[in-house]
């Protein structure tokens, strides 16, 4: 009896001593980026989720394997309902693989909004509906995917090209492309957020476009489109024909190692 | 160890209780209740009982598998509690299991290493308890075959294998045949003349008388009797007196005298054999 | 302090007397089973982008790695116990010189010598197919390229270092530590439940429940240390859990090193560090309830 209550006695003292250790271990391997800091808890659905997540322990990857692939099997039955939610639920499993994020809002976006709208047994009213609703879908979804990855260059560009190709709004799809640049420095994103900004219906952001776009000439990145936009806003912001570019086309100069992020 | 000294008995057993818990609202159950008994070296001491009279608690908290509520144990006088009174015994339990998945002879090299041999000697001695046990030819079989005589001998192999001076056997004749049994009382009987001291229980007496120096008998985890065995069982006004080849006339004249010196003649009659003795008789094969 | 109070040839008789009992059970019949999983993540599925292939055939067979780990830890150390109770074994190997922590180190170091050897088979079973796919995943990429017509040294630089980033690198070896490391605590934990535990099925369903609170661990604790909480009651309950099961996911790094997260060497030492303690403390409290216990 005597042993049992020191056993208890051990279990107790080292169990609460070891609090501390598993605190500054989690810590620690938080910061290495080899464990995941949870979002604030106001963000999570619930505390179930999150310890249902957690009580799968190392298989959370496996499981959100499994999920995708029946997201991919739903996809080929055009079920985009399912695929959504199927998503949902691989996205929460591992909430840090960009992938799941990107492809998710691929889904809604592009197949499940183009799909609503090309469908001839829809009324016409709603096939519009279904197209806004399920792009913004695709965009919530990448938003949401930002919490957990904000220096995640693909789910910013994906973000980018939903505004530049679905919305059609290219001040936002310019800010999306910034932060990429910003993250990757690659300036190329500079760039596209120039085109961007130049497509804009306001001065305020045809002199910001300018200025991205005059800068990549400036350090010699002087593809056909730099051209032909810088040319277009020298007249529309009427800059003085000094400071404008020449006519002649100069050589093109690529930087090594210029390929976008790959999908 | 200096001669001087007086050595510390085999065995002894001082007082010893044990208590049982049970579960909550259960009531606790005394197993063994102040219990003595000592086991002087070199002696053969017999422990017999009915079932459930607490000679199997007793061998346990000698050999420190359990721990006494009351009194102690030791073994060449070190307390049972320490792992180092172990050293010198060899502890056969009632129907003994061992690996399933060990051959005979990786049995015995185990439990070997467990006593700290090794090598060469420890393969030599594993060979030797074999073939002393009569198990040389089931060496390489896995255990999980073996018949209960079988394993039985290998446990009294296990026992023997780092030559303790001691040897603890719980009811070592249980379920095992009488050719089996009467192969482990020659076992017993090479002990003592070897001088290892032996402890042994059993619940059957017959099996016990013939080998045991000293018997205690329990009942109801207490020692009842305890003594020498002749002077146990010796019914002290009458004598035995076989006779072979007597005539009926012989014996009516025996008789007529034992009866004129005032002594009482009891019963007289053919000698009977015990079944067991007729039945090794005629299952033993006859010796070349 | 005696000579042989402490015998580390006598823990490893037993350690290695465990191993071939469990070996002879046929537990590592798993391995095969384990090796048909991994070839059929490994080419089952080729709808998929290289990049999500590669991913698919790492969860899975760290799936694998995990399951069989944790099965292994929880069952063969609730079985090993009562069953050498059971069988009566216990008693001629304690009535031998063999102190009572002597058995049950044993036991344990069998235990772990068995999954890590499991865990090592695996591991490169593992290895040669995730090998195999990732070339033949590049080789088709750069076939591809080459068909397209962009095949510079430049891309084919690029895409080698990207598929090689979620192919075969040291690192995901240290996740199969990982692995390990959270196995080896699982075991000692169900050691020490098997000392007071009445049943083998006792030991398994405790053990298993302990584990998966134990990966959820974390997120107890957090709430515990969460300020503003002003029930009593739950905060207890979260302190009790908190304190009785160990925190598995620290231990959890797979999914990031299947990322391509790198596992440094303070990392992995803190990692091991923190196994250490729980199995200490275990075996510690294993010996407390063990060396008294009725037999």
């Amino acid at each position: 009896m005597k042993r049992q209550i020191q056993a208890l006695a051990v279990i107790l003292v080292l169990g609460a001593g070891k609090l501390p250790v598993e605190e500054v271990a989690t810590c620690y391997l938080r910061e290495a980026k080899l464990l995941t800091k949870p979002i604030s808890i106001s963000l999570r659905e619930s505390l179930g989720q999150a310890s249902f997540a957690a009580s799968l322990g190392g298989l959370r990857s496996l499981v959100a394997s499994i999920t995708y692939l029946r997201a991919y099997r739903e996809w080929e039955n055009i079920n985009w309902a399912k695929v959504d939610s199927l998503f949902q639920i691989t996205t929460r499993l591992q909430p840090t693989y960009f992938n799941y994020w990107d492809e998710a809002s691929w889904h809604m976006a592009f197949n499940a909004a183009s799909s609503y709208l090309y469908n001839q047994e829809i009324n016409p009213m709603l096939r519009g509906k279904l197209y806004e609703e399920h792009v913004q879908r695709g965009i919530d979804i990448l938003k949401e995917g930002l919490l957990f990855l904000p220096d995640e260059p693909r789910l910013w560009n994906s973000l980018a090209e939903i505004y530049e190709r679905r919305v059609h709004d290219p001040k936002k799809a310019a800010e999306c492309y910034l932060e990429v640049f910003r993250i990757s420095h690659n300036d190329r994103y500079s760039r596209f957020a120039g085109y961007q900004l130049a497509q804009a219906s306001d001065r305020e952001s045809w002199v910001k476009g300018y200025e991205l776009l005059k800068t990549a000439y400036d350090k010699k990145q002087r593809p056909p489109s730099v051209i032909d936009q810088l040319k277009n806003l020298e007249e529309r912001l009427n800059i003085p024909p000094l400071k404008r570019i020449p006519d002649t086309r100069p050589q093109m100069e690529i930087q090594h190692g210029e390929v976008g992020p790959s999908r | 160890m200096p001669d001087s000294a007086p050595s510390p008995p085999a065995v002894t057993v001082e007082n010893l209780t044990k208590v049982f818990k049970s579960g909550l609202g259960k009531q606790a159950f005394v197993a063994v209740r102040d219990l003595s008994l000592t086991v002087e070296k070199g002696e053969v001491y017999g422990l017999i009982g009915p079932n459930g009279s607490g000679k199997s608690t007793t061998m346990k908290a000698i050999l420190g598998l359990l721990s006494p509520t009351m009194g102690k144990t030791t073994i060449f006088g070190k307390s049972s509690t320490e792992v180092e009174s172990r050293r010198d015994v060899g502890f056969l339990p009632e129907n003994p299991y061992f690996y399933k998945h060990l051959s005979g002879l990786e049995t015995l090299l185990f439990y070997g290493r467990l006593c700290s041999m090794s090598g060469r000697d420890l393969q030599d001695k594993a060979r030797e308890m074999l073939m002393l046990t009569g198990l040389e030819d089931a060496s390489n079989r896995r255990v999980a075959g073996f018949s209960k005589g079988m394993l039985q001998r290998l446990g009294l192999a296990q026992a023997l294998l780092h030559e303790p001076r001691l040897i603890i056997l719980d009811e070592p004749t249980a379920g095992v045949d009488p050719a089996g049994s009467r192969k482990i009382r020659d076992l017993i009987m090479g002990f003592k003349e070897r001088g290892i001291t032996v402890l042994v229980t059993s619940h059957l007496l017959e099996q016990i008388q013939e080998v045991c120096d000293r018997v205690g008998i329990m009942a109801h985890g207490r020692m009842v009797r305890e003594g020498k065995l002749d002077d146990l069982i010796a019914v002290e006004n009458e004598t035995e007196l076989i006779l072979a080849d007597a005539s009926p006339d012989l014996l009516a004249e025996i008789r007529t005298l034992a009866e004129s010196r005032g002594a009482k003649w009891i019963r007289s009659g053919h000698s009977r054999t015990t079944l067991e003795r007729l039945f090794l008789e005629s299952t033993e094969e006859p010796k070349s | 302090m005696n000579s042989n109070s402490f015998s580390p040839a006598r823990i490893w008789t037993l350690a290695t007397a465990t191993v071939t009992q469990l070996v002879r059970m046929k537990i590592m019949a798993f391995l095969v089973v384990f090796c048909v999983i991994v070839v059929a993540a490994g080419f089952a599925f080729p709808v998929m982008n290289p990049e999500q292939q590669l991913k698919l055939l790492k969860d899975v067979s760290f799936g694998a790695l995990q399951i069989f780990s944790v099965v292994i830890a929880i069952v063969s150390t609730a079985l090993l116990l009562p069953r050498d109770l059971e069988d009566r074994t216990l008693y001629t190997i304690l009535s031998k010189p063999v102190p009572r922590y002597e058995y049950l180190l044993g036991k344990l170091i069998g235990v772990l010598l068995l999954i890590g050897a499991g865990l090592f088979l695996m591991d490169i079973a593992f290895s040669a197919v995730l090998w195999l796919r990732q070339s033949l995943v590049l080789a088709q990429s750069v076939g591809a390229l080459k068909q397209e017509g962009v095949a510079t040294p430049e891309a084919i630089a690029q895409l080698t270092e990207f598929v090689g980033k979620q192919g075969l690198t040291w690192n995901i070896h240290l996740g199969v530590l990982a692995i390990f490391l959270k196995a080896s605590i699982i075991a000692a934990l169900s050691l020490m439940i098997s000392c007071f535990a009445s049943s083998t099925l006792f030991t398994v369903v405790i053990s298993l429940l302990v584990t998966i609170i134990g990966h959820g661990q974390g997120l107890i604790r957090e709430y515990f240390f969460s300020e503003g909480m002003n029930q009593i009651m739950k905060k207890l309950g979260s302190a009790v859990l908190a304190i009785l099961t160990p925190d598995l996911g620290i231990f959890d790094v797979l999914d990031n090193v299947i990322n391509g997260e790198i596992v440094s060497a303070i990392s992995a030492g803190v990692m091991i560090g923190t196994a250490a303690i729980y199995v200490t403390g275990y075996v510690l409290v294993s010996h407390l309830l063990f060396v008294e216990k009725e037999l």
